[in-house]
């Protein structure tokens, strides 16, 4: 059973030199949700654009990334595009259409399926993101919230099997944050989320994995990591309050 | 310079919209052939940043503040295919959304603002950068480029204007010509501060317009710009035979237009100038415009010479093709 | 700086706003159209295309303040050929012709954007044949219009708690440079969307 996602030794560097992955290797089985932490500058978001093919800019061999089993290449990459949604970091990145309804329908758009099944897709997203009746709005007036929320229906729109999410978080106010856990967690797909929000990767990923430096410093149960202060300040990270008071379950 | 309807007849709107959409047309299929989708976003965003711009308030006098076109802007960014559309974008959005422009006047207002700027400000900027090219020198051509621009498409404007029957020759054109040499001063000013902070944090990003060293015996095509020009000039030609005759006028009144002196020194020194049907007047505003951008012209190397302390002589036109 | 002056109206609810897209369009046109092609001597059409206007202003429900102040913004152009227009023979009539012609228009010209939502415009543009290359980049703009005005907002702001009230030629140096890192940053946001785009399957 090929794990949903495995990376061998992938390496990147910036076209001015700096290294940002040094020889990342992990896999990420079917259905499992994994919170990726680390410092600033460690290589998350690089690693992110590595899971659909937005990076590396050319294919020359030297990573492997498998999506399913299937290794990505430049004739591979529309359909891992199809499998692999990712959520960047800034919604105002994302949401380029001029309404919630164009924006949302251009993944099914762009993928072939038809006039009919694009509106279908596209009301199932909103219904599925608590959106219903955004269809006609503009970007421009909504909350940093409502505008992460379409950024995700537009994900979910296209039926990936990975969801690969960026700080889908940051910027959100504390009801902001519960709406998006509350729907994240109601998502069977396999999940992968680079964050500093260690609270949420408490409460969502069974699994962490600690990146520093370009290099996968720790892999494991995300209670026992994150519960691991001199791991956690050797790493420029902290111990989730959560995890901080002894709760007797 | 935004036209609003009313003031354009129709043979006027129909050829202007004809000539624009020719020239759209090209650099649509000009940048769709050779483009990679990757720079369309950058158009897109491109054309709001140029939007923005232009609503940006530069103080002038008590009161009075003056705003960036950016076609020249553009045009050395990006180059002039990808200047065509994104400043044809900020045209339609202004008069989609603004309501400043008509609709009926869009062909002219493109092709005033979106196709004539990008196109005469690239071929200037080009002639002049492949004589000065460093990087004190791409600031000069930039800015000497951009006060051209305004000038001409402030003439374009008013000749269109005069053609419509709106206002006469006589009254637009020297009074668009003049203002904007005023203005154009701004846009060159301005044009050079912009691109010489994009060069503080990211040069790399000013080398969207290369420049190919003209080699002797090349067979290149002369720039669209320049041929643009030369068949506006043409145009003037007879439009300019209604010039009542300013300086002329003077010279007839003081007998001089007459004479010729007897050793064959003409008397008065625009004599030379004359040619049947055209009056002094429409000459001696080409005189100004060009004197103007000489002035122009060192006024930038004087700002360029604050603006880059040291010049980098880097010869950078033997490696790139545009 | 608040933006939505830009779009604050095309999406109330009235009579107007709800015709559809083709519709506003082809009566706008006509009655430009109409206004352009007469001499003012024939005064009744524009009585006529002067009543439908106000007729639909009232119905549009957008306040009447806001077309004026609209309109006051777009006037000096106009006064300034048409003081020109005078100093020609049969100057007045022409003045007169661009005054009511070129009113008419504009007031037409902003009842229509204000009534039709930009995505409805670029959806008739598509269905015309626009360009599709032309259609992204315009709807690129118009969505990223907002974006670009609170980035520069930004950099004003971070600018102004950094410096005292400046001079003149300091302020021109200021407001280029606030240009310049607009454009840096439009830049690195094109790059950004591109991503998106290209993850969600467009080539």
């Amino acid at each position: 059973m090929n794990p949903a996602l495995q990376l061998t030794n992938v390496r990147f560097h910036y076209p001015d030199g700096k290294e940002a992955l040094r020889g990342i290797s992990l896999r990420v089985a079917e259905g499992e949700c994994v919170g990726l932490v680390g410092p600033n500058g460690s290589g998350k978001s690089t690693l992110l654009l590595h899971l659909n093919g937005i990076l590396p800019e050319r294919f020359d061999g030297d990573s492997h990334v498998r999506i399913n089993g299937r290794l990505i290449s430049r004739e591979a990459v529309d359909s891992i595009r199809r499998e692999v949604g990712l959520l960047f970091q800034d919604p105002d990145d994302q949401l380029f259409c001029p309404t919630v309804f164009e924006d949302v329908a251009f993944g099914p758009t762009q993928f072939g399926l038809s006039e009919t099944e694009v509106r279908a897709a596209v009301r199932t997203a909103l219904a599925a993101t608590g959106l219903s009746g955004f269809e006609h709005r503009s970007p421009h007036h909504l909350s940093s919230g409502e505008k992460r929320r379409v950024c995700l229906a537009g994900v979910l729109a296209c039926n990936p099997l990975i969801l690969a999410l960026d700080e889908p978080t940051s910027n959100l106010d504390p009801r902001g944050k519960r709406k998006l856990m509350v729907i994240l967690k109601s998502l069977p797909v396999t999940k992968i989320i680079a964050t500093h929000d260690l609270e949420m990767v408490v409460e969502l990923c069974s699994r962490t994995i600690v990146l520093d430096n370009g290099e996968v410093v720790a892999d494991g149960p995300t209670r026992e990591l994150l519960g691991n202060e001199d791991l956690m300040m050797k790493h420029g990270l902290e111990k989730p309050h959560i995890l901080r008071h002894h709760h007797p379950h | 310079m935004h036209i609003p309807d009313g003031f354009l007849d129709a043979k006027t709107a129909i050829s202007t919209g004809l000539f624009s959409l020719t020239g759209l047309g090209a650099a649509l299929r000009i940048t769709g052939k050779k483009t990679e989708s990757k720079r369309i976003p950058l158009f897109g965003l491109a054309a709001a940043f140029v939007f923005v711009a232009q609503m940006i308030n530069f103080p002038v006098a008590s009161g009075t503040s003056g705003h960036l076109l950016g076609a020249t802007l553009v045009t050395v960014l990006l180059g002039p295919s990808a200047a065509v559309i994104v400043m044809s974008s900020v045209v339609i959005i202004q008069s989609l959304l603004f309501a400043d422009g008509g609709i009926l006047a869009l062909g002219a207002n493109i092709f005033n603002m979106a196709i004539v700027a990008p196109l005469l400000g690239n071929a200037i900027y080009k002639i002049v950068r492949s004589v000065l090219r460093d990087d004190r020198g791409r600031l000069i051509a930039a800015s000497v480029a951009a006060w051209c621009t305004i000038v001409v498409v402030a003439v374009v404007c008013a000749m269109e204007l005069a053609w419509s029957g709106t206002t006469p020759l006589r009254l637009v054109v020297p009074a668009m010509a003049g203002i904007h040499m005023a203005i154009g001063l701004g846009e060159a000013a301005i044009t050079m501060l912009v691109l010489s902070a994009i060069a503080k944090t990211r040069p790399d990003l000013l080398n969207g317009n290369k420049v190919v060293a003209l080699q002797s015996g090349d067979k290149r095509l002369p720039f669209p710009g320049i041929l643009l020009f030369l068949g506006l000039l043409l145009l003037m030609v007879p439009l300019a035979s209604e010039f009542p005759d300013g300086l002329e006028r003077v010279a007839h009144t003081l007998g001089f237009a007459q004479k010729v002196g007897a050793d064959g020194v003409s008397i008065s020194p625009f004599r030379d100038y004359l040619v049947p049907g055209i009056h002094s007047a429409f000459v001696s505003t080409i005189v100004a415009a060009i004197v103007g951008a000489l002035v122009v012209f060192v006024l930038s190397i004087a700002m360029a010479r604050v603006l880059v302390p040291r010049a980098q002589s880097v010869d950078e036109l033997k490696t790139e093709v545009d | 700086m608040r933006h939505d002056f830009l779009d604050r109206y095309s999406r109330l609810d009235s009579p107007v706003h709800r015709l559809s897209t083709v519709t506003k369009c082809c009566v706008a046109l006509a009655l430009i159209g109409f206004s352009v092609a007469f001499k003012v001597e024939v005064w009744w059409i524009f009585l006529a295309i002067g009543l439908v206007l106000t007729a639909t202003v009232i119905a549009s429900r957008i306040p009447v303040k806001f077309i004026l102040t609209r309109l006051l913004m777009l006037e000096p152009f106009v006064l300034g050929i048409a003081a020109m227009a005078l100093l020609q023979a049969g100057g007045f009539a022409i003045f007169l012709n661009i005054i009511v012609k070129s009113t008419l228009c504009l007031v037409t010209l902003i009842v229509l954007t204000n009534t039709t939502p930009f995505s409805d415009i670029l959806s008739l543009l598509r269905k015309a044949g626009i360009p599709s290359l032309l259609i992204t980049v315009l709807a690129l703009t118009y969505r990223y219009l907002f974006v670009l005005i609170d980035e520069a907002e930004r950099i004003s702001r971070a600018r102004k708690s950094r410096t005292f009230v400046p001079k003149r030629a300091r302020s021109w140096m200021s407001l280029s440079s606030l240009i310049g890192q607009l454009f840096v940053r439009s830049t690195e946001r094109a790059e950004r969307i591109y991503a998106a785009m290209a993850s969600r399957g467009w080539k």
